[in-house]
C-alpha cells in the first residue's frame, strides 16, 4: 500500500462495492446501509489524496498494471482533479445520504444503488484519469448510470429523458472518439501529459485543431453548454431527486474540468481559440439560462435551467483566462455544486409532500407553510446562488467580477453582471410560490416527505465556506499556481 | 486499399447519421449501430502512425500497431451495451406512447 495507489482508491472502492451491492439486492436496508458506507469511505480516501497532494505539492500517479506512462494507463490526482475529485464525492455522499431518506418508489429498486455507486466511478474516474481513451471508459459508464438511474424514475416521461440524454451522449462520444483517433494518427500516444508535450513541441500536423474543436463538443455536451443545452432540463427533471441533484450540480463539472485541462495543459498554445468561444458560450448561457429559469413552470426544471446559466459564469471566468479568473472559476464550481446539489434537494422535499409526486409550481403551491425549516434553508440557498453574502456564492462572484475588472473584460462583464439579479429573480419567486401563497382549499400535503438532513449539511458547509472562505480561496489560488506550469504535470507523469 | 477504407468510412459515416437524424427511432438507433462501426474503422485507420501501416494493408514484412485494435476491441464492447441500453428504452418507450415516431413521443414538452 504506497501513496500512489491512493489516486485509485476513489475509484475501486465504489466499483467493489457496486458489485457486492448487487448481491446485497434482496436486502434492502443492508444494500442501502452498505452503498453509504463505501461512499463515505470513498469521500475519505479522495479527501487523503487531496491533503497528501496539497501537503507535498506534487502530484499522486497510479501506473496501472505497472506499465510506465505512455504505454500504460495512468490515473493522475494533481491538485486541479483530486479537489474536483473532492467536490464531486462530497456531492455524492449528499445524494446518497439524500436516497436514504428519500420516498421515491425507485430508491427501492434493487439496482438503484449499484447503478448510484456506478455513477460515482464514472465521474470520479472520469476526474482522475490522465489517459484519452480511459476518459471515454469512464464518460460512457458515467452515461450508461444515468441514463438508466433517469429510467426508472418514478416520473413516468423518465424513459423518454433518458432516451434522448443517450443519444446526446451518443454524439459526444463520437465526437471523443474521433477526436482520440486524430490525435493518435498525429502524435502516436494517447496518455494526456504525453500528448501535452508532444502538442506543444509541435502543432502542425492537420489532424490537430479538428481533434481539439471535437474534444471542445464533448465537452460542451457533457457541460450542457450553450449550443449543446437543450437535452439538460429534459434529462435532469425527470430524473430521481437525489440523481438529480447529482447531476445537476457535478455531472456537468467534468465540462468545466475538461475545459481547464484543455486550457491550461493540452492546448496551451491554442487557448485563445478556445478562450473566445467560452466566453461568447458562457455571456450567452448566463441569459439563457437565466431567462429559461424565470419562465418555467416547475421548481426543479427552474433548477436545472439554473445550471445552464450558473455554468456560463464559470465559463466566461475560464475564458478570460488569468489566473485570478481561473481561481475564481474553481471556487465558482465547488460552490455551486453544493448550493445547486442543497437546492435541487430542497425542491425534491417539498414536491414529496405534494398530493401528487410532481415539483410543478400549480402543484407545490402553498406547500411550505408546513415546512418552515425548508424555507430557511431554501432562502439561504437562493441568496448563495445569487450571490448574496453571507454564503460562499458571494465569494465566488466577488472573486469572478474582480477578475473581470482585472482582465478589463468590460462588455462580458456587464453581460453577466445584469444576469446575476436575474438569479435573484427566479430564486425569490420559487420561494415565494412556495412559502409565502396560501394553501389552495382541497389540497391536502402528505404528513411525511424527504428527509432534509443532507440539502442541511450542504447550506450548513456553503455558510461555513462563505463565512470562512480561506481555505477554500488559497486552495483554489495554490491550484491555478499549479496549472500555470504544465510542464511539471508533464514531468510528474512521464518520468524523469 | 487506402481509398477504399477511406470511402467505406465516409459511405458508413453517411449513411449513419442519416439514420441517426431520421425521425423513426428505430431507425435512429441503428443509425447509432453503423456509426458506431464507422468509428471503429476510423480507429483502425488510425493506426497508421509513422512508417507503420494500418491493420488492413496486410503487406508482409509491414508491422502494425496494435493499440487502435485494442481500442476498437474496448469500443465494441461498449457499443453493443449501448445499443442493448437504447433497445430496451425504445421498447419502453414503443409500449408506453404506442408509436416510433420520434415527434409524437413528446411528454416532456409544453
Amino acid at each position: 500500500m504506497t501513496s500512489s495507489s491512493l489516486v485509485i482508491l476513489p475509484i475501486i472502492i465504489p466499483l467493489t462495492a457496486a458489485a457486492v451491492a448487487v448481491l446485497l439486492r434482496n436486502h434492502r436496508r443492508a444494500q442501502a446501509a452498505w452503498a453509504f458506507g463505501a461512499m463515505v469511505a470513498s469521500f475519505i480516501c479522495s479527501s487523503v489524496l487531496l491533503w497528501v497532494v496539497t501537503s507535498s505539492g506534487a502530484p499522486v500517479v497510479f501506473q496501472v498494471g505497472g506499465w510506465p506512462a505512455p504505454a500504460g494507463i495512468s490515473l493522475v490526482g494533481d491538485r486541479l482533479s483530486a479537489l474536483m475529485a473532492v467536490m464531486c464525492q462530497l456531492v455524492l455522499v449528499g445524494g446518497f445520504l439524500y436516497a436514504l431518506g428519500c420516498r421515491d418508489q425507485c430508491a427501492q429498486y434493487p439496482a438503484f444503488y449499484p447503478l448510484f455507486l456506478m455513477l460515482a466511478v464514472g465521474l470520479t474516474g472520469a476526474m482522475l484519469t490522465g489517459d484519452l481513451f480511459n476518459l471515454f471508459v469512464f464518460a460512457e459508464l458515467l452515461v450508461f448510470a444515468g441514463a438508466a438511474l433517469t429510467a426508472m424514475s418514478d416520473d413516468k416521461f423518465g424513459t423518454e429523458a433518458a432516451y434522448k440524454y443517450f443519444y446526446i451522449s451518443f454524439v459526444a462520444s463520437i465526437a471523443l472518439l474521433l477526436a482520440s483517433g486524430s490525435l493518435y494518427v498525429s502524435y502516436g500516444t494517447l496518455n494526456i501529459a504525453d500528448l501535452a508535450r508532444r502538442i506543444a513541441a509541435d502543432p502542425s500536423p492537420p489532424l490537430a485543431l479538428p481533434a481539439m474543436a471535437l474534444l471542445m463538443i464533448f465537452f460542451m455536451v457533457k457541460g450542457a453548454v450553450m449550443p449543446f443545452h437543450f437535452w439538460q432540463p429534459d434529462f435532469h427533471t425527470a430524473a430521481p431527486t437525489p440523481v438529480h441533484a447529482v447531476l445537476s450540480s457535478v455531472v456537468v463539472k467534468l465540462g468545466i474540468y475538461g475545459f481547464l485541462r484543455m486550457t491550461t495543459l493540452l492546448f496551451v498554445e491554442q487557448a485563445e481559440i478556445i478562450r473566445a468561444v467560452l466566453v461568447v458560450v458562457g455571456a450567452v448561457g448566463v441569459w439563457f439560462g437565466g431567462l429559461g429559469a424565470v419562465g418555467t413552470y416547475d421548481a426543479k426544471r427552474m433548477l436545472a435551467y439554473s445550471t445552464l446559466g450558473q455554468l456560463g459564469f464559470i465559463l466566461v471566468a475560464i475564458g478570460w483566462g488569468t489566473p485570478l479568473a481561473l481561481a475564481a472559476a474553481i471556487v465558482y464550481a465547488f460552490n455551486h455544486s453544493l448550493l445547486k446539489a442543497a437546492m435541487l434537494m430542497l425542491a425534491g422535499s417539498v414536491a414529496s409532500h405534494a398530493p401528487v409526486k410532481t415539483a410543478a409550481f400549480a402543484a407545490i403551491t402553498g406547500l411550505g407553510k408546513k415546512l418552515p425549516w425548508a424555507g430557511v434553508l431554501f432562502l439561504l440557498g437562493g441568496m448563495g446562488l445569487a450571490g448574496i453574502p453571507p454564503l460562499n456564492g458571494f465569494i465566488g462572484k466577488l472573486m469572478l467580477f474582480r477578475s473581470g475588472v482585472e482582465a478589463q473584460a468590460y462588455l462580458p462583464l456587464a453581460a453577466i453582471g445584469l444576469a446575476g439579479i436575474v438569479t435573484l429573480v427566479y430564486v425569490i419567486r420559487a420561494f415565494q410560490r412556495i412559502w409565502w401563497a396560501p394553501l389552495p382549499e382541497g389540497v391536502k400535503p402528505k404528513p411525511y416527505g424527504d428527509r432534509l438532513i443532507a440539502p442541511a449539511l450542504l447550506i450548513a458547509l456553503s455558510l461555513g465556506l462563505g463565512i470562512w472562505a480561506e481555505p477554500l480561496v488559497s486552495l483554489a489560488e495554490a491550484t491555478v499556481a499549479w496549472m500555470s506550469r504544465p510542464e511539471l504535470y508533464v514531468r510528474a507523469v512521464l518520468g524523469g | 486499399m487506402e481509398v477504399f477504407v477511406a470511402l467505406t468510412i465516409s459511405v458508413l459515416f453517411a449513411i449513419g447519421v442519416f439514420q441517426l437524424l431520421r425521425r423513426n427511432l428505430i431507425r435512429s438507433a441503428i443509425g447509432m449501430a453503423i456509426v458506431s462501426n464507422a468509428i471503429n474503422l476510423f480507429l483502425l485507420a488510425a493506426g497508421a502512425y509513422r512508417g507503420e501501416v494500418a491493420a488492413y494493408a496486410n503487406q508482409v514484412g509491414q508491422r502494425s500497431d496494435a493499440l487502435p485494435q485494442a481500442l476498437i476491441l474496448t469500443a465494441i464492447v461498449i457499443s453493443m451495451g449501448g445499443f442493448a441500453v437504447v433497445l430496451s428504452m425504445l421498447y419502453v418507450l414503443s409500449v408506453r406512447y404506442k408509436t416510433s415516431d420520434s415527434d409524437e413521443v413528446k411528454g416532456l414538452t409544453h
